[in-house]
């Protein structure tokens, strides 16, 4: 049977104003509401499901609430999960309306549904999807499509207008945040879903200056705590009582070394586990005695050997103490260098070093010091050119003089002093004009100058002076059992008028660390709640430094610095973890993040990838779902304390 | 007849303790390449609530954007049973030193329990599921020891193990599509714990001496005792820091503390006979 042909069952254009006067009907009855289209990130093909999913592209569209008297669904009810909202909503939209402006950008081109997902693309670009989310701005709510109803009304002139959606309240996980991930793209998305799903809450240390400490040293002091017998019982921390020291006075108030004790706990015995020095004393002329008392423990033995020759760094007091440390910072020493060699020189009458007087070996040399002297200082008046002449300075031809041989001698006379020349003569007369040996100084042109020598009848004037420097002598010290006790010139240098400072390197790298026992000092900072540094214990007093010695502290980690935005990806310095920014609250220093890897753990330098942000973790104060539901820390803290194991469980701590 | 008050909180603290197996187990989430992008710990808490309290607690914004977060765990006890293999004499009492007062309690044997707990896993994916499960499954052998402080005043520690009885999941993925997948693991387990009656002092105070005589004839009316075994506590510790350990320190040995013995045996040829009443020879 054919279709009456007198009858149309629905022309194109009867279509096409059914289709206007619905999309008109949907402006003006409808909603606006936001549709969200998932973009898969991560898909399990054997399991067959999205495992991580994100959303961040945004289309309003037009939609009537079909349920307009209420939500459908279950509405709230209570689970052994918990709340749990079972509301429904189903929305009708325009066919015409999606297919035109959503639609393209779902397609190849734009869909990255595609794009992340190559090999195993889901192409559905043509209509809504099940599994996008559409954001209902009427109660502010996320609804996830289950199902689109696409021939409901059924096929009104031979064609069908629009889609209804049927969904329900989004199930969230850790949707809306992957590391790609901006945002919604919508600020009012955004802010509802600031509070939602988990969050870990870190407190951020504000700003930071650099803590400073000094290093005191000294002799007799404690130089090592052995712990013998690390005892048992313990329900607090004994105290350390190590005998005083015989230099302690009302002057010298830290002469007495101070420990504490370390505990441990194993299984359910809680024992010594190590005795820091706090204080090494010094005075010390034999060991002292340890005492471990209180704490409600028994048994705890340490006994300590002392230091009476060098010195180590017995204390460090905190001069300044910073702020901005949410962990110990570092404490730098330097390695020992302990007592180094010193020497004065010897100038002899030609003005050269001729020797030196060793006043103080040093000890523990390894390789023999480098012996830097210094130059000799400039002299003005250095006779440069000479003329024979008579004692009035008259010029005389040569030969001239008599009694004198070839061979050095010296002149006097002149405003100068130190001019000494080379003669040559023939039958006691000198036949040549004079050679300059040492131009001396302090000379001015015209002055005329005796030739000590012969029968003392010759003279020389002086043409003309320049100003002269000479040349640094150098020395190479010779060591025997790691002290310097002698020296050989290597070039006695020149132009010496004063016995020159003599140095003898005193540097650590030639140090014999293998048989000396010099020891590098090793400390531990203490940081307070505050932030701030508050003591600095002693691991290791070493051995073999000198009084001044530098000692420093890291400067605590950048921190206080711009202003975190929603969303932004953060990442930890140390732990190397990643989050989304919630939220930052600058004046708790509060930030809030989400969808983290990892966990960010205390000295963390937490920067912000878009604002540049960075300031340091001091604490993390929680790590939870935003609903409340989670009991577990709770749950813990009750079980700890009738559990026989300590704070960790087994299925936490793997 | 039952009236005495007590409560050892037993089974409270065997839920607690069951808890807490389970409050640390996290679940992480990959990017295409493999990254871990999300690591969520896996929200926990005893499924069982006052209905408002639920409501204020998890609600607190009535329009709520969401309607769960994912994924999560609730457990709860829902039988408990007497576990007849594990019956002791009823009759025998233990005592034992209040590790606070040093004073001695006594308390009848415990009764055995078996308390049975359900751990129900509900996650969005498969996949979240598995995570949570292989963290759990072989802790199970199938069962996993838990030491319970079950009475404190006494200080007794009991192992209760915890059996994994039963693994079932719901899986609903079929059906229209009014509703969503629902993906619930259950997890079935049995914690064996002890109940304990009520504990009181005890006022028989502590045995500080032994004493045996023996006889050579067994007619009790005319036989004189004729050797004597004694047995008092030996002091292991200084307990008066005097620096030697000696009878002083056994005088103040307490019930807390280890002890080792000092024996003597006595002959006698004075024809007596040891009077209980008297507590003398006579």
């Amino acid at each position: 049977m054919a279709l009456n042909p007198f009858f149309l069952q629905g022309s194109q254009s009867e279509q096409r104003l059914i289709q206007e006067l619905i999309n008109e009907q949907l402006t003006i009855y409808g909603v606006e509401i936001i549709y969200l289209p998932r973009k898969i990130v991560n898909k399990d093909s054997v399991l067959n499901e999205i495992q991580s999913s994100k959303f961040d592209d945004n289309y309003a569209i037009e939609a009537y609430v079909n349920t307009y008297e209420g939500y459908g669904g279950a509405g709230d009810i209570m689970t052994k999960f918990g709340m749990s909202l079972k509301d429904d909503l189903t929305v009708t939209i325009s066919k015409e309306k999606f297919e035109d402006f959503i639609s393209p950008f779902l397609g190849d081109d734009g869909d990255l549904f595609k794009k992340e997902n190559d090999n195993d693309e889901i192409n559905v670009a043509g209509r809504p999807r099940e599994g996008d989310l559409i954001y209902f701005p009427l109660g502010g709510r996320l609804f996830e499509v289950k199902f689109v109803e696409h021939e409901q009304p059924f096929y009104q002139l031979g064609k069908n207008y629009v889609y209804q959606l049927k969904c329900e309240l989004f199930e969230y996980s850790d949707e809306l945040g992957g590391w790609d991930q901006l945002s919604t793209t919508t600020e009012e998305i955004d802010s509802v879903l600031e509070d939602q799903g988990y969050i870990t809450s870190i407190l951020m240390v504000g700003s930071g200056t650099d803590a400073e400490i000094i290093a005191r040293t000294g002799t007799g002091y404690v130089r090592q705590i052995s712990l013998i017998d690390d005892g048992y019982g313990y329900s607090s921390t004994p105290i350390v009582s190590i005998s005083t020291s015989p230099s302690t006075s009302i002057s010298n108030p830290f002469a007495s070394a101070e420990a504490i004790a370390i505990t441990t706990t194993t299984g359910t015995t809680q024992s010594i586990k190590e005795i820091i020095l706090t204080n090494a004393g010094f005075g010390y002329t034999e060991a002292p005695t340890i005492s471990i008392i209180g704490g409600g423990g028994t048994g705890a033995i340490a006994t300590c050997s002392i230091e009476t020759t060098g010195f180590g760094i017995v204390r460090y007091d905190v001069s300044k103490p910073g702020s901005g440390y949410p962990i110990p910072p570092v404490v730098s020493i330097g390695t020992p260098t302990s007592a180094g060699a010193a020497a004065t020189s010897i100038v002899g009458s030609d003005s050269t070093i001729t020797g030196f007087v060793l006043s103080t070996g040093g000890e523990f040399y390894g390789t023999p010091p480098n012996v830097i002297i210094d130059g000799p200082t400039s002299r003005v008046g250095v006779v440069s050119t000479l003329q024979t002449s008579n004692f009035s300075g008259d010029i005389v031809s040569l030969p001239y003089g008599s009694g004198y041989s070839n061979g050095v001698f010296p002149t006097s006379g002149g405003s100068g002093n130190g001019l000494i020349v080379e003669l040559e003569a023939k039958s006691g007369s000198i036949v040549e004009i004079p050679t300059i040996i040492y131009g001396g100084q302090g000379y001015s042109p015209n002055d005329i100058l005796q030739i000590v020598g012969g029968n003392n009848d010759a003279y020389i004037k002086i043409i003309s002076t320049t100003t002269g420097i000479g040349s640094t002598a150098t020395a190479d010290s010779i060591l025997t059992n790691g002290e310097v006790t002698g020296f050989t010139i290597t070039n006695p240098g020149s132009g010496y008028i004063i016995p020159p400072t003599v140095s003898i390197e005193n540097r650590s790298d030639t140090k014999d660390f293998t048989s000396s026992g010099l020891t590098t000092a090793i400390a531990r900072a203490n940081v307070s709640v505050g932030n701030t540094v508050t003591s600095v214990h002693i691991v290791n007093p070493g051995l073999g430094y000198s009084p001044a010695q530098p000692v420093s502290i890291a400067s605590p980690p950048p921190t206080g610095i711009g202003t975190f935005i929603f969303n932004e990806l953060v990442t930890g310095s140390i732990s190397g973890a990643k989050a989304r920014v919630k939220t930052w609250n600058k004046s708790d220093n509060i930030l809030k993040v989400g969808t983290t890897n990892g966990t960010f753990v205390p000295g963390d330098v937490i920067v912000g990838s878009a604002s540049s942000a960075q300031y340091s973790v001091d604490s993390i104060q929680s790590a939870e779902f935003a609903d409340k539901y989670d009991k577990g820390e709770q749950i813990e803290t009750l079980a700890d304390t009738f559990l026989d194991f300590t704070e960790t469980n087994p299925f936490g701590t793997y | 007849m039952l009236g005495t008050y007590y409560y050892h909180e037993i089974m409270r603290k065997t839920i607690v303790a069951f808890g807490t197996l389970f409050n640390q187990i996290h679940i992480r989430h990959d990017d295409s390449s493999g990254n871990t992008y999300s690591d969520l710990k896996v929200p926990l808490a005893y499924g069982p609530s006052q209905k408002f309290l639920a409501r204020l607690e998890q609600q607190e914004d009535l329009n709520k954007p969401v309607q769960i977060t994912l994924p999560r765990m609730s457990f709860e006890m829902n039988n408990i049973q007497y576990d007849s293999t594990r019956k002791t004499g009823i009759t025998q009492t233990f005592k034992a030193v209040n590790e606070n007062t040093s004073a001695i309690k006594k308390v009848f044997m415990p009764v055995p329990y078996n308390i049975g707990f359900e751990l129900n896993i509900l996650s969005k994916l498969n996949d979240d599921a598995l995570q949570i499960v292989e963290q759990i499954l072989p802790y199970f052998q199938p069962s996993f020891n838990v030491t319970i402080d079950l009475i404190s005043s006494i200080g007794e520690k009991r192992d209760v193990p915890i059996v994994l009885d039963s693994i079932s999941f719901q899986d609903d993925y079929e059906g229209d599509f009014s509703t969503r997948r629902a993906l619930i693991y259950t997890l079935r387990f049995t914690a064996k714990t002890y109940l304990f009656g009520p504990v009181a002092d005890s006022s028989e105070g502590l045995i500080k001496k032994v004493q045996v005589d023996y006889y050579t004839d067994t007619n009790t009316q005319t036989a004189k005792r004729e050797v004597r075994y004694t047995a008092t506590p030996k002091a292991l510790t200084d307990k008066n820091n005097d620096g030697v350990i000696d009878k002083k320190d056994d005088a103040l040995l307490g019930p807390e503390d280890d002890f080792g013995f000092n024996e003597t045996t006595t002959f006698f040829t004075d024809s007596k006979t040891y009077s209980p009443t008297q507590q003398t020879d006579i």
